[in-house]
């Protein structure tokens, strides 16, 4: 009796530095921002005070955050479907035996490997309509020149395939892992009973590996609802509001406005977002699990 | 800076450590603000900007300086410059900021395309229209403006408002006007492109220096950014001229980066003494023949280099009237977003400009 309560004296301990540090950097922060929501709070202009639901009345007429909940929304859904789709497409063919395989794999993911804000900075001016590669290719092929990040829907095309070519190889590289998991002999016994490249990916290959392809899925979502450097280093979220999404409005109002208290009202919609986003994850996820 | 630290290290025994810092007031605050919140300083002394210093002396995040700062050195600032100071560097009967730039959108203009061509820079803006049609020829363009988000585009609507003689931050019909001409430059008779709405201003440089812009505004680093590239610079390259007059005159909005002390600096004893030495009337002036970005109207400057370099064009521009006050909002980080989020919407089409006027007036509104 005596060992098991030192046991649990030793496990609690054991545990306490990583809780505390989970209640210090996260719980306190969460239930801080909820506090700090419902009151007006821009050190500059201080007292601080209660304003009750004011600062998210407020949101729902800021254009710039209902423009920013609709690219959000865009750019996760168009992103990560682009990236899974992509991502598979690129595992299938690295996860194919052929001279310079490993080569090829780790030149995939430098892509992923290049800091954001570089990535943004030289996509923008790849993007640009007067000297810019990609015009440059558009005109010496079709003699068309498309003005990327000054048009409403080129400029989210540009965002969400600069934020698509940066992160694939990532969920190609977890993908790949997933198929190496397959087992041969089910392909074999595939083959046995007729079936072909196609058949065998949809009906033994894309099953077995969907537990991941949820995962990945729903790591993405969660990851790029909270994206914010790409924006902030390529368009300013321009033009207009035509790329801003939830987090660089946040650092907008939190931390060139200082007021605190309205971001924290936004911080609490990109919550729900999030929150909306993982509870359709996780039901997938046990969708899947059970279908198995 | 160097020698002026230098001296004044040998003078005190205390080490100097210069750190590059931010090149925006928004980055000021972003990298600033956590750190003054939680009560600490990673400088003891530093270089502030027009948008983030009202919100750190508003917080109580600096320490005031009219106890610290002899009464020589105010006088030492034009006339022009009081209001400014009492505006944008002071708060509640306080100052807490010297300056030590004085930052104006000069004209730059290839004075040998129009030597060539045998015309005289534009003075207005129907001529900004006609001689910009003249030079425009892609990848040639009359003139350029980096206007991308955030804060460039809000440079260029209040340079432009202030010639047509309103307040930006109040939306009223020369602001509209202001838009409406910066439209129309880019739109209606293409003599700026288009993608200058997602160009920043090293972007913008790298098209003047690449012989793409005749004339263009751009603020007193270009003098020696244009100078510095030595492969390209030529006398008559990057020459300076007055800005075209809109309907109400020829006007530019001036502001600056100043000297100030947080309240949380580790060595504020020693950062009150260093403050007040390195703006003192002699040391002024060494530390604008350094650099440029430190040369301003002080008259103590003006009397060691009054006739060379900008400080030459600084002077042309006071006696032609030219300098107008940086429009004030207290809120003046939002303000500022606000009209860079109204004229980006506007300036790509997404909204009209009655619609722009209307969206700029009530998100002021609701700044309080």
């Amino acid at each position: 009796m005596q060992r098991t309560r030192r046991i649990a004296i030793l496990i609690c301990l054991l545990l306490l530095p990583s809780v505390a540090l989970r209640l210090f950097t996260a719980v306190y922060p969460f239930f801080n921002t909820i506090w700090l929501s419902f009151h007006d709070w821009n050190p500059a202009f201080p007292p601080q005070q209660f304003v009750g639901l004011k600062n998210f009345q407020a949101l729902t007429r800021d254009i710039a955050v209902t423009g920013s909940i609709s690219f959000t929304v865009l750019f996760v859904t168009i992103s990560t479907l682009l990236e899974i789709v992509l991502g598979m497409a690129i595992a299938l063919i690295l996860h194919r035996a052929f001279f310079g395989r490993g080569v090829v794999r780790a030149i995939n993911l430098i892509p992923w490997a290049i800091p954001m804000v570089v990535a943004a900075i030289g996509f923008r001016w790849m993007y640009d309509t007067q000297y810019g590669v990609i015009n440059d290719l558009l005109y010496r092929t079709i003699e068309v020149k498309v003005p990327w990040l000054v048009d409403f829907w080129g400029a989210r095309a540009a965002v969400i395939a600069t934020n698509v070519w940066k992160s694939t190889p990532f969920v190609g590289l977890v993908l790949l892992a997933a198929l190496q998991g397959v087992p041969q002999d089910l392909y074999e016994a595939g083959r046995v009973d007729g079936t072909n490249r196609v058949s065998a990916f949809f009906y033994i290959t894309l099953p077995l590996i969907m537990p991941q392809i949820v995962t990945i899925g729903l790591f993405m979502v969660v990851w790029q609802l909270a994206a914010f450097d790409l924006v902030f280093a390529m368009t300013g979220g321009g033009p207009g509001f035509a790329t801003q999404v939830l987090a660089y409005r946040i650092y907008q109002v939190a931390f060139t406005a200082l007021n605190f208290g309205y971001a924290s009202a936004i911080s609490m919609v990109l919550f729900i977002v999030v929150g909306i986003a993982s509870i359709i994850g996780l039901l997938l996820f046990r969708k899947v699990e059970v279908s198995l | 800076m160097k020698p002026v630290l230098a001296k004044w290290e040998e003078m005190t025994g205390h080490k100097v450590t210069l750190e590059s810092g931010p090149v925006s007031g928004n980055e000021m605050i972003t990298k600033y603000a956590p750190a003054f919140q939680s009560g600490v300083s990673p400088v003891d002394v530093m270089s502030d900007a027009d948008d983030s210093g009202p919100s750190f002396y508003r917080a109580g995040w600096m320490e005031p300086l009219d106890e610290v700062i002899p009464q020589e050195t105010w006088d030492d600032f034009p006339e022009s410059f009081k209001q400014q100071i009492e505006v944008w560097h002071s708060f509640n009967g306080k100052r807490y900021r010297v300056p030590h730039e004085f930052a104006i959108g000069y004209t730059f203009y290839r004075k040998d395309w129009f030597d060539e061509r045998k015309i005289e820079p534009p003075k207005t803006w129907d001529e900004v229209i006609a001689i910009g049609k003249e030079f425009t020829n892609p990848p040639v363009f009359g003139t350029m403006e980096a206007l991308i988000k955030p804060a460039l585009a809000f440079v260029y609507m209040a340079y432009l408002t202030a010639q047509s003689g309103g307040n930006v931050f109040e939306f009223d019909d020369a602001t509209a006007q202001a838009f409406q001409f910066a439209y129309d430059l880019i739109h209606t008779h293409k003599i700026m492109p288009e993608t200058t709405l997602s160009m920043d201003y090293t972007q913008q440089n790298e098209e003047y220096m690449k012989d793409h812009v005749a004339f263009m505004r751009q603020w007193p680093f270009f003098w020696d950014v244009a100078r510095g590239n030595k492969n390209w610079y030529q006398e008559g390259r990057a020459e300076i001229t007055l800005p075209p007059a809109g309907p109400a005159g020829a006007k530019s909005w001036w502001g600056g980066w100043g000297f100030s002390v947080p309240k949380f600096a580790p060595n504020k004893a020693e950062a009150l003494d260093l403050i007040a030495f390195i703006t003192n009337n002699e040391n002024a002036p060494i530390l604008a023949k350094g650099q440029s970005w430190f040369v301003m109207p002080r008259k103590s400057i003006m009397a060691v280099m009054g006739n060379e370099g900008l400080a030459v064009y600084m002077q042309r521009y006071a006696e032609a009237n030219v300098p107008s006050p940086r429009p004030f909002h207290p809120k003046v980080a939002e303000a500022q977003s606000v009209v860079d989020d109204v004229a980006s919407l506007y300036l790509t089409k997404q909204i009209s400009l009655a619609e722009a006027m209307k969206q700029g007036k009530e998100r002021i509104a609701a700044l309080g």
